[in-house]
């Protein structure tokens, strides 16, 4: 499996936050909610979204508009929204460091954020349905072989580029919905299939290991309080 | 820097007890700046700087433009200082007008574009028609207090860290090198600006402070939230290592005595020259670990001369 | 361009001062008497400035209700002719007013007394005619004089004023030629006594030779004091004289 570092509760002011790092793309991630929204985000029966995506350098453009737009089609879904009427939720994504070149791809970003969103919105301890994960994938130029989560350079030599985002189910061991496949460049749906299947096994891995991840937190935050409350 | 979050009377009475009795709530003494850590990313340019639980990255760009027509010798330099929701709830997303936001990004802008700190003569590449845009875009990751200070140790440990692809001309062909192909070159900076924030509280009335010749005000540098929250006034002075005011900054707040804010000024020197000192140490050791192999590689024979 | 002599060995500067010597300085008071509640018109040197204090009043909305004390609002102004070269753009909304605005409005709020107009807003329009250095200074005097007009309760005056300094001689009143030339420090004086209210250098200055800098302003900003008091006090004297006569 790739190597990931994963932390959450990195920041102070916000009610959730996480940090998702894969190979050379780093995302942080903070979330504010349920807080009071604005006259004009309302929504009467459910909670409203403000997802944020920010750039490492230079000002937001469509690029970020676009990922923003994809990163909240993929959250709304998992988002107990109906549980929060007349709230909002601010989901501010803050890239670190791309990993890719930015004019042309957005690919590992993307996947990045959606990790790193889903892990501030535990940290933030809102009601989800379903547990998600999110991977990378590029077809390359010369041999057509398959990468999970390429590196900026694989990507650059790539024939197509593909970001996967899955709702799983069964304690994470089954997908239950694909919430998100986004795909640029040249491609065979025998190639498309290959991805969702590599793609597949990519998410149900990552997914394990942000589940160990939590798993270990909480019993360390847990165990951490036990041990003050004895102490008292 | 805060409008929306609200300190309850009992703990804003408290700080301000305490701080009359020589106190803060984190036990530093009135003149003692927190410790600042600083660390690279992967790529040139990358700085993440860490003040208690101020957090600041500062990441620096450049591209080839096209200069101003009237300064056709000078490259670019622009410094992007915007705040979004993830710092804390008081700031907005895309909504860089309020108060505390302006007076921070002119204060940067002052303290390291304004001063000259980067030498944008060095920019150019084609007087009148190509020159380098440097871009340093800080962006504000975690708020307790301290943001002006931190940045602009950020933005400065940056431009001293990245370095731009090297370059050749050949008549007006311009042709740049790839990282991988020449070794890149760093940036011209000529004088580091640090800045330096005090914040002012009354421990009286307010027609002690105006009238009277007490002089009891309290000045404690490097406030955090909390106490930035509180104050009734603040000061910023930015100095360098040369002993020059680059840019000084008390847009009203209490009023304070010319003598103490000169004392303020000159305590304000030590920690620059012992922050500039850290800078350039963690810079010269960066610089090392990168280049680990540079000597095995180099093919230079060790000449006399 | 052609070099100027800023200060001559003689001790001249461009215009014919010495180095201690304030420009022209005139004001006067009242003078929108229908407009607003207070208004002053103030010449310092080539700046021109009329300030109008409206208030306190209603606040035009509920967010702008304090019930402890007034709300100050400032606006400035400054004029697309305030320059000699026209500029395109009217100044509203650039980040260096914005913070002349929030500076100016930080330093009256520690000196009027806000708490005795609880639940009301002050609003105060600057208008810049003609600008020639030392801009600041000249909005600090103009909105004292405004406020005083317009009877609003202060602790003090404050006075402002730029001092210059060209290589170790401090200029008083800079105007906009020498503030070109040579890094300058503004001002903001509470009354007599030495406590700076507001105080700004935006270029570089050795260390050292700040307090010079800062004793000199100190006494320019005492002596502006006083030609503010003096236009004031003849002003009130001409208004008794009326209203015993009538």
């Amino acid at each position: 499996m790739t190597t990931i570092k994963v932390s959450t509760g990195v920041l102070t002011n916000v009610d959730g936050s996480s940090q998702f790092e894969c190979r050379d793309t780093k995302v942080l991630c903070a979330v504010t909610g349920p807080v009071e929204p604005k006259a004009r985000q309302e929504l009467p029966t459910r909670l409203a979204l403000e997802v944020v995506v920010r750039p490492a350098k230079g000002v937001p453009n469509t690029r970020e508009k676009l990922m923003e737009d994809r990163l909240r089609a993929v959250l709304t879904p998992l988002i107990v929204c109906s549980k929060y009427p007349r709230q909002l939720c601010q989901i501010t994504c803050q890239i670190l460091e791309a990993g890719e070149d930015e004019g042309e791809f957005s690919q590992k970003e993307l996947s990045c954020c959606i990790n790193a969103a889903f892990l501030a919105l535990i940290d933030a301890q809102l009601a989800l349905h379903s547990f998600s994960s999110s991977v990378s994938l590029a077809v390359l130029k010369e041999s057509g072989e398959l990468v999970l989560n390429p590196t900026g350079d694989l990507l650059k030599v790539s024939l197509s580029a593909h970001t996967l985002a899955l709702e799983l189910t069964d304690g994470s061991k089954k997908v239950a919905n694909v919430l998100l496949l986004d795909s640029n460049g040249d491609f065979t749906d025998a190639q498309l299939l290959k991805v969702l299947q590599v793609g597949e096994q990519g998410c149900l891995e990552q997914a394990q290991f942000m589940r160990n991840f939590l798993a270990a937190k909480i019993t360390d935050e847990i165990v951490r309080t036990k041990v003050n409350d004895n102490g008292n | 820097m805060a409008k929306d979050i609200e300190i309850s009377t009992s703990e804003a009475q408290f700080i301000l007890e305490a701080l009359k009795q020589n106190g803060r709530l984190d036990g530093r003494s009135f003149d003692q700046f927190r410790d600042v850590e600083i660390s690279f990313g992967r790529e040139y340019g990358d700085v993440t700087v860490k003040m208690g639980n101020t957090k600041v990255q500062c990441r620096i760009s450049c591209q080839i433009a096209q200069p101003y027509e009237d300064r056709p010798f000078e490259g670019l330099f622009l410094i992007s200082t915007e705040s979004s929701p993830m710092a804390g709830p008081q700031f907005e997303n895309g909504n860089n007008t309020g108060e505390d936001e302006v007076l921070c990004a002119r204060i940067i802008e002052k303290a390291v574009r304004r001063s000259g700190a980067l030498d944008v003569e060095g920019l150019c590449i084609v007087a009148g028609s190509k020159c380098w845009a440097v871009r340093a875009d800080v962006h504000f990751l975690d708020c307790d207090g301290g943001f002006i200070d931190a940045s602009c140790v950020a933005v400065m440990t940056a431009l001293l860290h990245f370095k731009k692809p090297d370059i050749s001309v050949l008549g007006d062909r311009v042709t740049v090198h790839p990282v991988d192909e020449r070794e890149p070159v760093s940036l011209g900076i000529l004088h580091i600006p640090i800045c330096v924030t005090f914040s002012f509280f009354n421990p009286q009335d307010t027609e002690e402070n105006i009238k009277g010749d007490s002089n009891s005000e309290i000045a404690i540098i490097d406030a955090t939230l909390k106490e930035e929250l509180l104050r009734d006034g603040t000061l910023t002075v930015t100095l360098n290592k040369n002993r020059e005011v680059v840019q000084v900054s008390k847009a009203g707040g209490l009023p304070m005595d010319a003598l103490s804010l000169m004392e303020n000024c000159h305590k304000a020197y030590t920690i620059t020259e012992r922050l500039t000192e850290q800078i350039l140490d963690v810079i010269k050791k960066d610089d090392a670990e990168r280049n680990k192999y540079a000597t095995l590689l180099s093919s230079e024979n060790a000449r006399e001369t | 361009m052609s070099r100027l002599e800023i200060y001559s060995p003689e001790g001249l500067r461009l215009d014919g001062r010495r180095w201690n010597e304030l420009r022209r300085f005139e004001c006067s008071i009242n003078t929108h008497s229908h407009a607003a509640d207070g208004s002053s018109y103030l010449e310092q040197g080539n700046n021109k400035v009329i300030t109008l204090v409206k208030g306190p009043q209603e606040p035009s909305s509920r967010s702008q209700v304090d019930t402890a004390k007034a709300l100050l609002r400032i606006s400035v102004n400054i004029t697309k002719f305030s320059k000699t070269e026209r500029s395109k753009t009217s100044h509203k909304n650039e980040r260096r007013v914005l913070e002349m605005q929030t500076a100016l409005v930080r330093t009256f709020n520690k000196n009027v007394m806000l708490n005795v107009y609880p639940r009301t807003l002050i609003n105060i329009e600057v208008h810049v005619l003609q600008q020639d250095g030392g801009i600041m200074g000249s909005l600090i005097n103009g909105i004292t004089l405004a406020l005083i007009d317009a009877g609003i309760a202060m602790y003090d005056y404050i006075s402002g004023v730029s001092v210059g300094l060209y290589d170790t001689t401090p200029l008083l009143d800079t105007n906009s030629l020498e503030e070109n030339a040579m890094s300058t420090v503004t001002l903001g004086v509470v009354g007599k006594t030495e406590k700076l209210s507001l105080l700004l250098v935006e270029d570089k200055i050795p260390l050292d030779r700040l307090e010079n800098v800062l004793a000199i302003g100190i006494a320019g900003t005492h002596r502006i004091r006083d030609l503010m008091d003096k236009e004031l006090r003849k002003r009130a004297e001409k208004r008794v004289a009326n209203a015993l006569s009538r």
